[in-house]
């Protein structure tokens, strides 16, 4: 008997997927097991194996549609079975799903829903003022529908029709494709395929086409936005300090002895016990463990520590719950785990909420980097930036001058939660717990 | 015609002859030596300052009108000042006698009937009722500047007062009588027993009339006098309002007391002339305009010509006038020969008299004339008169000097206030009955047979299961009319209802049925079949304070009565500065099947006239609750009626219509049925037809109209349309009007102002089409139908599928049709 795939709702947020890429056609024989397609979030990928075996009847969405989770994308079955009553909503469009049936039979002039482009000339635009107004709030341009109106005017129903079944604009972009006469390409960047302003560029005349359009997955778009945010509606700045980092390089030496012995299970590294330093550190400076929230701010009684992890895809920053709660090895354990599943693509994508952390951590020490301005993962108040270990002279007493292990610390704090002080000798408790570190 | 009045064939068609008795041509004989005896030495001199100071006012506007100064004063009058110099002693002595309570009414040359009028009932009121009335006119307004460091008694404050108060409006002053909204034309003042005055020539012929009505049907003191110009007796509304003045039933039919004639003079100030047009001789027939009386009744109107260039040969025919109309033998003519020296206006060239003629009049002046009998006569010396006149020179120089003064008599604040105006067009108040009496009825309302049988029907027109009562048992439209009116009736004492056909008959269609039995005579009687008679005399009677309801049968007839709905009944409430009400309900009733001059719908020349509130109800709901809000207010109504429907049950207001008292407030349209992809607005009865275009739109094309009566058209409230349309975005407008110009067009254009982006396609208008309504047979083809409202939707606003036309809406048939002018 015939089963259909639905798609998967992954977090209780997400309302929409966007299909991937299938890994099987329709005619395949699929085993239990196997991958059938993958699926985008807007905070991760996923991938969804077949449930049971079969052959792939019907695909009923292809690769960048915009699907409501729960909805029925494919069919699993028998050569021959039908898979007509597993089609969502009848029709292609997602929002076709909501259309009555009843409607439909008891108002043909309502059903009229394809959408016929024409070539106008620029100008001989007939619209009513309603589907104008429809249009532009709808983000639908309208310029190339043919209307069904008298005469060809473009009416409401036309705009309804074209908003459902294709590429719609953001408002900006509609904006601007107004004003610079513009056309929408084949090629959609916007969120759940609207055109997006970006999209309507004109290309430079001097290169030609000397590039290749490359869409953005749906996790760049969603760090760009993030990024633009962040530094858009917080004031933020960065203080810079290094800390001896000759007790952490014991203690890692120590940790490194014992799992070479065999006595601790877990590679404890430089990071981690940075991490469990900042953690110590946190709980003296409660304000910094803050989310700030505009007329509010959240002050978090556990420390809920974000680690940011370059993946293939981009940039994530997975939280560990309750930090403050684990050992060394534990934190370790931890922070191992989410930022391996986070390489990977399936991290809980409620861990990857900005919210989910109190505070975040971003080493880029490994690379050599001695100093950046991380950028706050909002509403986070403040973000520790890592960086790497150089030998620095140093007043060893006596008038003695050594060269010391240094670790750069770079704290970008928003200043509209945190004052200059605060930041400052939260920074400086840091570099205390780093060079005082105690197990 | 009653049954009480038998028409023997054997009687009517007897040989004989009409006979007339002489008229009598200026029979007055007296000499101011004679007449001692009947005046005093004061009263002599009275009539002649009366007559100085008309002449002096006058003299002084034509001064400012032709040389920009009167007397060192320097002003500019761009507004009208229609003189009479040379008519005074006409003036003075009509109104001689007349007592407060006596009404008189005017036309455009009334400036020295004003003046006449009030300084007569300043010398007959007292001085604590002369202050009260300048304390209360305006709240002191006009009287304010006036009484400012004034020491002489009150009688001469009143003088200043009136001279004051009649400048000031003639300026257009805020302070003049009517608040400077009346002018040299219509400038009156009501406490001192002045009516309006008529910018329109004869416009006093018919309204005057209703005046004497409202004095007769309320047992009010006074007689009425109608001041009209010889050119006016050519008018059809004079004629009209004399036909109606002289109707048998007076004296045949009406009962009791109210037996007899109305208290009316109509004097006819024969300046001989009309503009330039010389009546005598050149553009009327009558010779001597008393002859008219011949014409009119048995008592040939007791009309005679009087020599009105001696005040007492006017007076005497007054006292002698007066005797006729307290033995109710009224209405009386007087043909009052007189002559004016002024040109028309200050434009007249005098281009069509001579100058001999004009020095030939002045050489026999009242004024002068009269002066040298008093003193041939030892009651006045030389110096007495002198110093009449240089006093009167003087109180003219005052009002003057105090009413062109920008800072005491202001205009109206336009800038500041600018809705001043619109504030004045309608009085909008809520008024049980205009009188507080007893009503005078029949029988009470409980044992009227109309009543009683209107207790047996059903008020909604399907039982339980949605089945409809038969069309007998059903409460009908015109039942919904009734109950308001007969409501009215034994609440209001002062309610009278007339027209053709109304009693006995019950209303040509049967509105009335159970009326007559309930009313006597004088609340509800035929009128001559004479619209502007009909209209006339209801905006006179409800100027003096009653209620009544007019009606014109078809609407075809508005025509009849043009001036009267056009220029009277809208303007005198705003143009008196608010002083008047006008609680008039005209009745109109839109034919059908009757055709070319029995079936428009006139409501867009109705509701374009501002002044007038408008309304159509087609439901037996909004009949009775919006007759009930006509009747309740004191505003004049323009009540459309459809005879369509006369007979349709109540289908939409849920329990049918009340028993009892409710009022439904104009302006605001019904939305019959709900719906959702588009709106059809109707006016009248088209929303039946509009009804059945939205169950095949729901039917065959799946669309869901959403159906609103406008019910009013003046005043009118858009707010529920533009919600409506917020919804379907799509509208069509249909009425049975013919298309072009109709209110529907006024109401597309509004909707497309305030809703532009509601739209999705231009507000479409289905009216009946630019033609002669045709033969019953025919008319499918002239009034809107369900299918042209569909085939106007699916050629204009969103074309429905599989739909074949059959009525032509396309853009090139509209040009067309538009180029031929049908």
């Amino acid at each position: 008997m015939a089963i259909p795939v639905i798609l998967p709702r992954q977090g209780q947020s997400v309302e929409t997927c966007i299909i991937g890429e299938w890994y099987k056609q329709v005619g395949d024989a699929v085993k239990s097991g196997d991958i059938l397609f993958s699926y985008e979030t807007d905070k991760a990928s996923f991938e969804e194996e077949a449930k049971e075996d079969g052959e792939l009847l019907a695909i009923f969405f292809e690769a960048g549609d915009e699907v409501p989770v729960l909805t029925n994308v494919a069919v699993l079955g028998t050569k021959g079975e039908a898979v007509d009553e597993f089609r969502p909503g009848g029709g292609s469009a997602p929002a076709a799903e909501e259309s009555k049936p009843e409607v439909e039979e008891a108002a043909p002039v309502e059903v009229q829903k394809e959408v016929v482009l024409v070539d106008k000339p620029v100008g001989d635009v007939k619209i009513s003022p309603r589907a104008k107004v429809m249009a532009e709030k709808l983000g639908v341009a309208y310029e190339q529908i043919q209307g069904s109106g008298p005469n060809g005017r473009i009416i409401a129903q036309d705009v309804e029709a074209a908003a459902e079944s294709f590429p719609k604009m953001t408002p900006l972009a509609a904006e601007k494709a107004k004003a610079e006469g513009l056309e929408a390409p084949k090629e959609t960047t916007g969120l759940g395929g609207r055109v997006a302003a970006a999209d309507l560029m004109n290309y430079n005349p001097v290169y030609g086409d000397d590039f290749e359009v490359k869409k953005l997955p749906n996790i760049r778009k969603l760090i760009a936005k993030a990024m633009h945010q962040s530094l858009q509606n917080s004031a933020q700045l960065t203080h810079h300090l290094s800390a001896d980092a000759r007790k952490v390089m014991a203690l890692r030496k120590q940790f490194k002895k014992k799992l070479e012995a065999g006595e601790i299970s877990q590679n404890i590294t430089i990071n981690d016990l940075v991490c469990f330093a900042v953690v110590k550190a946190l709980k003296k400076f409660p304000q910094v463990n803050t989310h700030f929230i505009g007329d509010s701010m959240r002050w978090f009684k556990k420390v809920h520590l974000g680690l940011a992890v370059d993946t293939e895809r981009g940039l994530m920053v997975p939280a560990v719950k309750n930090a403050d709660d684990l050992s060394i090895e534990g934190l370790s354990s931890q922070l191992a785990s989410v930022a391996g599943a986070a390489r990977k693509g399936n991290v809980d994508p409620e861990l990857l909420k900005p919210e989910a952390a109190s505070f975040t951590v971003s080493n880029l020490g490994n690379y050599g980097v001695e100093m950046f301005t991380p950028v706050i993962n909002l509403p986070q108040t403040a973000i520790l930036g890592v960086c790497t270990i150089v030998p620095r002279p140093k007043d060893l007493g006596d008038g003695v001058y050594g060269f010391v292990p240094m670790m750069g610390l770079s704290l970008t704090y928003d200043h509209q939660a945190l004052d200059g002080g605060e930041a400052t000798l939260f920074l400086k408790e840091i570099k205390e717990q780093i060079e005082n570190l105690t197990i | 015609m009653p049954k009480i009045q038998f028409i023997d064939p054997q009687d009517v068609r007897k040989a004989g002859e009409v006979t007339f008795k002489p008229i009598p041509v200026n029979q007055y004989n007296k000499t101011v030596e004679e007449e001692k005896a009947n005046f005093s030495k004061d009263d002599f001199l009275r009539i002649y300052h009366d007559m100085v100071v008309i002449r002096e006012f006058e003299t002084m506007l034509n001064e400012i009108k032709t040389k920009g100064e009167y007397n060192g004063v320097p002003y500019n009058h761009p507004g009208p000042a229609h003189l009479s110099i040379g008519q005074e002693a006409a003036a003075v002595g009509m109104a001689y006698t007349l007592g407060v309570e006596d009404f008189i009414f005017g036309s455009h040359r009334s400036h020295g009937e004003i003046l006449a009028k009030g300084l007569s009932a300043i010398h007959k009121l007292n001085d604590d009722q002369l202050m009260d009335v300048m304390n209360k006119h305006f709240d002191g307004k006009t009287f304010a500047p006036v009484k400012e460091n004034f020491k002489g008694t009150v009688k001469e404050l009143a003088i200043r007062f009136l001279i004051y108060g009649t400048l000031a409006e003639i300026f257009a002053r805020e302070t003049g009588f009517n608040r400077g909204l009346g002018g040299s034309m219509h400038a009156f003042f009501t406490p001192f027993g002045v009516y309006p005055n008529n910018a329109i020539v004869g416009g006093s012929g018919d309204i005057a009339v209703g005046a004497a009505l409202f004095k007769k049907v309320n047992r009010k003191d006074g007689i009425v006098v109608a001041n009209i110009g010889d050119a006016s007796m050519a008018c059809g509304p004079v004629w009209e309002g004399l036909s109606f003045a002289t109707m048998d039933q007076f004296n045949q039919l009406w009962e009791g007391d109210m037996k007899g004639g109305l208290p009316l003079i109509i004097n006819i100030m024969n300046n001989q002339y009309g503009m330039g047009g010389q009546t005598c001789g050149e553009t009327m027939g009558y010779n001597i305009a008393a002859r008219i009386g011949a014409g009119l009744n048995d008592d040939q109107l007791h009309a005679e010509r009087v020599d009105g260039y001696n005040p007492l040969a006017v007076i005497d025919a007054y006292k002698r006038k007066r005797k006729i109309l307290e033995e109710k033998r009224g209405p009386v003519l007087l043909d009052v020969l007189t002559y004016r020296f002024s040109g028309h206006s200050p434009s007249d060239a005098s281009s069509y008299r001579s100058k001999e003629e004009v020095e030939a009049w002045q050489a026999v002046d009242s004024i002068l004339w009269f002066g040298a009998e008093l003193v041939k006569a030892g009651i006045a010396t030389e110096d007495e008169l002198n110093g009449t006149r240089s006093a009167t020179t003087d109180l003219i120089t005052w009002g003057v000097k105090l009413a062109i003064d920008p800072v005491i008599s202001p205009l109206m604040d336009m800038e500041k206030y600018p809705e001043l105006i619109g504030d004045m067009m309608f009085s909008d108040e809520s008024v049980d009955a205009m009188e507080d009496r007893p009503v005078e009825v029949n029988h009470p309302m409980a044992e009227n047979p109309r009543v009683k049988q209107l207790q047996t029907k059903e008020r909604f027109a399907f039982d339980k299961d949605g089945k409809p009562f038969s069309k007998i048992k059903q409460y009908g439209l015109r039942d919904g009319i009734f109950e308001a009116i007969v409501d009215r009736f034994y609440k209001d004492p002062t309610l009278v209802a007339y027209g053709e056909e109304n009693r006995d008959w019950g209303g040509a269609f049967a509105v009335y049925r159970g009326l007559t039995e309930a009313l006597p005579y004088h609340r509800l009687f035929n009128s001559p079949i004479a619209e502007a008679s009909i209209i006339g005399t209801a905006i006179g009677y409800a100027m003096c304070g009653g209620r009544v309801i007019p009606e014109i049968m078809y609407c075809d007839f508005l025509g009849r009565c043009g001036d009267e709905v056009f220029n009277q009944l809208p303007k005198w409430q705003a143009m008196s500065g608010n002083v008047i009400k006008m609680p008039v309900v005209v009745r109109v009733s839109v034919g059908s099947k009757y055709g070319a001059q029995h079936s428009q719908d006139w409501t867009a020349l109705a509701a374009h006239i501002p002044g007038l509130k408008v309304c159509f109800p087609v439901t037996p709901y909004d009949a009775k609750g919006l007759m009930n809000s006509a009747l309740q207010g004191t505003d004049p109504v323009i009540f459309f009626e459809s005879q369509r429907i006369y007979d349709i049950g109540e289908q939409f207001h849920e329990g049918g219509v009340p028993e009892g008292y409710y009022e439904i407030p104009f302006g605001e349209p019904d939305v019959k049925r709900k719906g959702s992809d588009v709106t059809i607005l109707t006016i009248g009865a088209t929303l039946y037809r509009a009804l059945e275009a939205a169950d095949i739109l729901q039917e065959k094309y799946g669309l869901s109209a959403e159906v609103i009566d406008a019910r009013s058209l003046v005043p009118f409230n858009y707010e529920p349309v533009i919600e409506s349309l917020k919804k379907t975005g799509r509208l069509v407008i249909s009425g049975d009007a013919s298309a072009r110009g109709s209110f529907m067009r006024d109401l597309a254009s509004n909707i497309t102002e305030l809703a532009f982006d509601e739209l999705d396609g231009p507000p479409v208008v289905v009216g009946s089409r630019n033609w002669i309504t045709p033969a019953y047979e025919l008319e499918n083809s002239f009034f809107p139908q369900a299918d042209w409202i569909i085939d106007a939707i699916h050629e204009k606003i969103v074309p429905l599928k599989g739909h074949v036309v059959k009525s032509n809406f396309t853009a090139p048939e509209q040009i067309r049709r538009s180029k031929l002018g049908v």
